[in-house]
């Protein structure tokens, strides 16, 4: 019941956020939430399954540049073209996944990378339908069906994305801790084991890669109108590594921490940004006080510092002491 | 240009791409063996290994800053290592894949602080600044020399690591550490030193590079990730599949770059997606 009440007051804050933040505050939280959004998507297979994704750029990339075509080249009203975009990520996800899955460890990570950066190399140069290494520019918030203007505008657009992240929370959450999440929390401390269990591990971890998949691109599929343009810069590995940071920086296996993650990443880069030329310097330091001070993340230090039992998080500091 | 002469003088530049590749690769590939960690920091140490062989250049000449940039990177390395991995070896990879990241963005910003924001030319030792004759080409005489230093490197790493004591302790360690450990050798020692050494490697490749690419801060993402594919590619901890994974990148580059400029960007992340469907340990990697 205390996680119910912290989420619905946690969304009512949200929700007021436009009452008091000033248009530069709204967009960096917009911003945010969208990040959250694709750092949370990550940390399903992070932080569950113990996928270490190197390549979620594709899915942010894929989403916005789908998204971005569909809005530049056919009359789809926005609220149609995101979920369109996002499917189809999903589907072709499940290829992806079933290729990846073929390897595991830090060979399952780099052939992530490697259809990241096919998908970038692709955009860069299939410059008829991606407009190449200038991108998607001009993509409209169209608005409908039913001439729904309420998502265009800044404020309607920014509860669009909360609703999104919300509806995307509770879904992640509920999968997380049902039986299929228990399998691929199962993957995540002893594949032998639960393959010995007569499940399919294989099949569960494609699943969750195209799960994963599909949220991402639903995050860049929400950046697409947010922004009016995609580009290359989506589908780079530089944005992977990021979000990957983000989630471990949140807390991995939490869902919340890699939301908070993105948010912190993102407000601490801006504000850095604005007073020191250096601000990269600050920020790997931050990165490395992190990993000494507060290793279960954000989220693991705000519940330890509440006394909340985390018997998850004792039993993965155990298996990672034993390796 | 005939076919011969330019089969001959492409395959000698992708060569001589080949050496520099090998140069981060082979540190990424013994610090995995050794640490299995993923060093993210490492296309920095490169790039410092550049910056600083300009400053030394120009104090004392390029084979001035030869000698002593490699030396002043793998002790940076060393102290990096002492100081904050060794605090890590009980955690798990997700750790040092963040103090790695906030390294490489901490040194970065510290060399642009120290030697400021603009790309450094530093010019190649005078016997090897102009061209040479390839086959009735001209040809750039650095590139050759980078191609031979690349294989004399190659072949003094395999010498050492097969022939000496410590070479043998190398080995040993990223069989089985603990073992090693129980023998009475400080495995952390072994430890450090192997990360001094990586990043010197790539301090050696940094010097090298500069006379042909700059110094500049955008070096260390150009190539860390290249070094990644080709670490990869060899099989992660294995000496001789990051000489196979650089040489078969370079040419793969090289020759791509010619016959498909439009896919040459892909190219060599198909031939690593090749690569790990067949063999997901990599061509010479020990783990399946």
């Amino acid at each position: 019941m205390r996680n119910l009440y912290a989420l619905a007051v946690a969304g009512i804050l949200l929700a007021l956020a436009p009452l008091a933040l000033p248009t530069y505050g709204m967009t960096l939280l917009t911003e945010a939430l969208i990040l959250g959004l694709l750092a949370m998507s990550l940390d399903l297979m992070v932080g569950y399954t113990r996928l270490i994704s190197f390549g979620h750029a594709a899915a942010y990339g894929f989403g916005a540049y789908a998204c971005g075509w569909l809005l530049l080249h056919t009359s789809l009203p926005m609220l149609a073209a995101i979920p369109i975009a996002a499917a189809m990520a999903g589907l072709i996800a499940i290829g992806v996944g079933w290729v990846c899955t073929q390897a595991s460890g830090v060979s399952f990570s780099m052939l992530t990378l490697a259809f990241a950066q096919l998908l970038y190399a692709v955009a860069y140069k299939w410059t008829s339908v991606t407009g190449g290494s200038d991108g998607l520019a001009g993509i409209p918030r169209r608005p409908g069906p039913f001439g729904l203007h309420l998502f265009a505008t800044r404020d309607g657009f920014y509860y669009l994305v909360l609703a999104v992240l919300l509806a995307a929370f509770l879904f992640c959450r509920a999968l997380v801790s049902s039986p299929f999440g228990a399998v691929l929390r199962g993957v995540r401390e002893n594949e032998a084991k639960t393959r010995a269990l007569g499940y399919n591990t294989r099949l569960y971890k494609i699943a969750v890669v195209a799960v994963s998949y599909g949220f991402g691109a639903l995050a860049g599929a929400l950046y697409a109108p947010f922004a009016g343009f995609a580009n290359t810069e989506l589908l780079f590995w530089l944005l992977s590594g990021q979000v990957l940071i983000m989630v471990i920086v949140g807390g991995t296996g939490t869902l919340v921490g890699p939301i908070l993650g993105a948010g912190f990443f993102l407000v601490v880069q801006h504000q850095l940004s604005n007073y020191t030329e250096a601000w990269a310097l600050f920020f790997g330091l931050i990165f490395i006080a992190f990993v000494i001070l507060a290793p279960e993340g954000i989220w693991g230090f705000i519940r330890t510092r509440f006394r909340r039992a985390a018997p998850e998080t004792e039993y993965r500091r155990g298996v990672a002491g034993a390796r | 240009m005939s076919i011969p002469a330019f089969l001959v003088t492409e395959s000698v530049n992708a060569l001589s791409q080949a050496a520099l590749l090998f140069f981060l690769g082979v540190g990424l590939t013994l610090i995995f063996g050794i640490m299995r960690i993923v060093n993210f920091a490492h296309g920095t140490f490169y790039m410092l290994g550049a910056f600083i062989g300009y400053s030394a250049a120009r104090l004392g000449g390029f084979w001035f800053a030869l000698a002593v940039a490699p030396i002043a990177v793998g002790i940076a390395g060393m102290l990096f290592e002492l100081g904050l991995l060794r605090r890590l070896y009980r955690r798990d990879e997700s750790a040092f894949l963040m103090v790695t990241f906030g390294m490489a963005l901490v040194l970065t910003d510290l060399i642009r602080l120290g030697w400021g924001p603009e790309a450094l030319q530093v010019e190649p030792p005078g016997a090897f600044s102009g061209v040479v004759m390839l086959m009735g080409e001209p040809f750039p005489t650095y590139r050759l020399f980078l191609a031979v230093s690349g294989g004399v490197v190659a072949l003094v790493i395999w010498q050492f690591l097969e022939r000496t004591r410590f070479g043998l302790l190398i080995r040993a360690t990223s069989q089985n550490a603990e073992m090693v450990h129980a023998l009475g050798v400080d495995v952390n020692l072994v430890r450090s030193a192997v990360f001094g050494i990586g990043c010197g490697l790539a301090g050696v490749g940094g010097v090298l590079a500069a006379p042909l690419v700059t110094a500049s801060i955008g070096m260390a993402a150009t190539m860390i990730i290249d070094a990644f594919v080709i670490v990869i590619i060899g099989g992660m901890g294995s000496f001789p599949g990051s000489l196979l994974g650089a040489v078969l990148v370079a040419f793969v580059q090289v020759f791509g770059e010619y016959y498909l400029p439009d896919l040459a960007l892909a190219f060599m992340y198909l031939v690593m997606l090749l690569v790990l469907v067949v063999r997901p340990g990599g061509l010479l990697g020990r783990e399946a």
